[in-house]
């Protein structure tokens, strides 16, 4: 497996270096808009995985929604809030203890999951040369239902946070 | 260089790719130099005045001179910003603005990268930029930067809703999102281009990517009069630079795109024409997108925010549906 040093796996252990350290850094950070924007590394970090996986619609799309929508909106919100470091709560160690154990045997949990888990052979299904046009095939003719209810699902929510909105202002 | 890109890539090849991203910036960087002065000669001759000619022959060095003075300015970071941010975010706004050039297909030959979702790359980048605005706002540390800076979030994400769905319309019609494929589709005479076919989406189009890239008559991120310089106010030496740079960046980068989306990219308007090169036919309709841009800047006064909201939401978006439904309903009636 180390033998086959190729540019893909040396991509994707640079994708997987931005997403943990991201994720590493955005725990240790003090102000929520650092974090966000550690965040927003692990986001592209994740579209470059994507990209390795010859997914390149799914990975446009994380970058458009996540790392770009998604954060200006939480950047938007905590602007407002005050830029003062969050006060340093005093330590618990009884608290701090468990949740690092609960963390390992969550890690073990996962990791034994994954060992154990017979993953399919690539290849059973020709990959689409064009996958974005497979996927819209797919999502308009065999999940067209799921499709549909997930639209009536956003707009109802949608048409919630416009009510909510109203109401408050 | 289509078969470069299918070769495996070795050192030689990495380098060719490095050497030509670098010909590129240094073709980008001359764009901007001279879009600055064109435009500054243009609004003066629009305005009765002369503009900038006393550095060289022309004035031509009145933009190199310009950001000289920028690079040997003295770099100051206010003392009470968010230093880290506010020295990442023009960095931040930059890389995404020259990284969507990569898709823009000059001629059937000559295109940095054929991807098959080259629309969505453009867009998804460009939204990193916004990100970078609104942290280098808040970064700074003052109010009419912050100001400035959520001005710009929430116009850019409303316009970008409206020019995503403006271009829905180009890709039904060409049924690819691979902007080669979208020229190619493109017929031989010009009315056989997108802009006639498409001619609401191309008007939302146009409207939208002028807010996008924050132009009068949408420039209320900057409005002088009301903001004094919007999310930069703090900025000053090459970190304003680097905004200016990203800002006339994008320019050329919807420049392109509306060339390609919607002009016929690089085919010339008549099939008899065809003796001028490709690139050339690119170049003028580039060059004359460039030069609307300026003249909508020299002719129209400022939006007011409400107006700019109401706008987008209310007028360009069910226009920008309407135009997707009645473009479905078009093929499937006739083309079908």
């Amino acid at each position: 497996m180390w033998g086959t040093w190729s540019g893909e796996s040396a991509a994707f252990f640079a994708f997987a270096a931005l997403m943990l350290g991201g994720a590493g850094v955005m725990l240790s950070l003090k102000r929520i808009v650092h974090m966000v924007l550690a965040m927003a590394a692990v986001f592209l970090g994740l579209a470059g995985m994507f990209v390795l996986l010859e997914a390149e619609f799914v990975a446009l799309v994380q970058v458009l929604i996540y790392a770009g929508a998604v954060s200006i909106l939480m950047v938007f919100g905590i602007m407002m809030t005050g830029r003062k470091a969050l006060e340093q709560a005093p330590p618990r160690r009884l608290h701090e203890a468990a949740s690092g154990g609960v963390a390992l045997l969550l890690f073990a949990v996962l990791f034994y999951a994954i060992r154990s888990t017979e993953l399919p052979e690539p290849g059973g299904r020709p990959a689409a040369a064009d996958n974005t046009l497979a996927i819209g095939q797919q999502l308009y003719t065999a999940h067209v239902i799921a499709f549909e209810l997930i639209s009536v699902l956003l707009t109802v929510a949608f048409i919630g946070a416009i009510v909510i909105a109203r109401k408050e202002a | 260089m289509g078969d470069l890109l299918r070769e495996p890539l070795t050192a030689g090849n990495a380098l060719l790719f490095l050497l030509a991203a670098a010909g590129l910036l240094l073709i980008v960087l001359g764009f901007v130099t001279y879009a600055i002065y064109f435009e500054r000669r243009v609004i003066g001759w629009m305005q009765l005045r002369v503009g900038p000619n006393r550095v060289g022959p022309l004035g031509l060095l009145q933009t190199v001179a310009d950001i000289f003075k920028l690079l040997i300015k003295e770099d100051t970071i206010p003392r009470k910003a968010d230093r880290a941010l506010f020295v990442l975010a023009p960095v931040l706004a930059y890389v995404p603005a020259f990284a969507v050039l990569a898709v823009i297909p000059y001629t059937s030959g000559l295109y940095f990268a054929d991807l098959n979702v080259g629309l969505l790359y453009y867009v998804a980048l460009s939204s990193m930029t916004t990100l970078a605005i609104v942290l280098g706002g808040w970064a700074s540390n003052n109010k009419y930067a912050l100001l400035g800076g959520m001005r710009s979030a929430a116009q850019m994400i409303s316009y970008e809703v409206p020019l995503v769905m403006s271009v829905v319309g180009v890709v039904m019609l060409s049924g690819s999102m691979n902007l080669r494929s979208i020229v190619a589709a493109q017929g031989d005479w010009f009315w056989q281009w997108h802009f006639l076919p498409q001619l609401i989406g191309f008007a939302i189009f146009v409207v939208a990517s002028v807010s996008e890239l924050n132009r009068t008559p949408f420039d209320l991120p900057e409005a002088e009069s009301e903001l004094v310089a919007g999310y930069h106010v703090e900025y000053s030496g090459f970190r304003f630079a680097f905004f200016m740079l990203t800002e006339y960046v994008y320019v050329y980068a919807i420049a392109a795109l509306t060339t390609v989306l919607f002009l016929g990219g690089w085919h010339p308007p008549a099939p008899f024409l065809d003796i001028v090169p490709g690139l050339i036919w690119f170049v003028l309709k580039f060059a004359l997108v460039v030069f609307v841009l300026f003249w909508l800047r020299a002719t129209f006064p400022r939006l007011r925010v409400d107006q700019l909201m109401g706008f987008g939401w209310k007028v360009l978006l069910p226009l920008a549906l309407l135009n997707i439904f009645v473009t479905a309903a078009y093929m499937e009636l006739w083309i079908k």
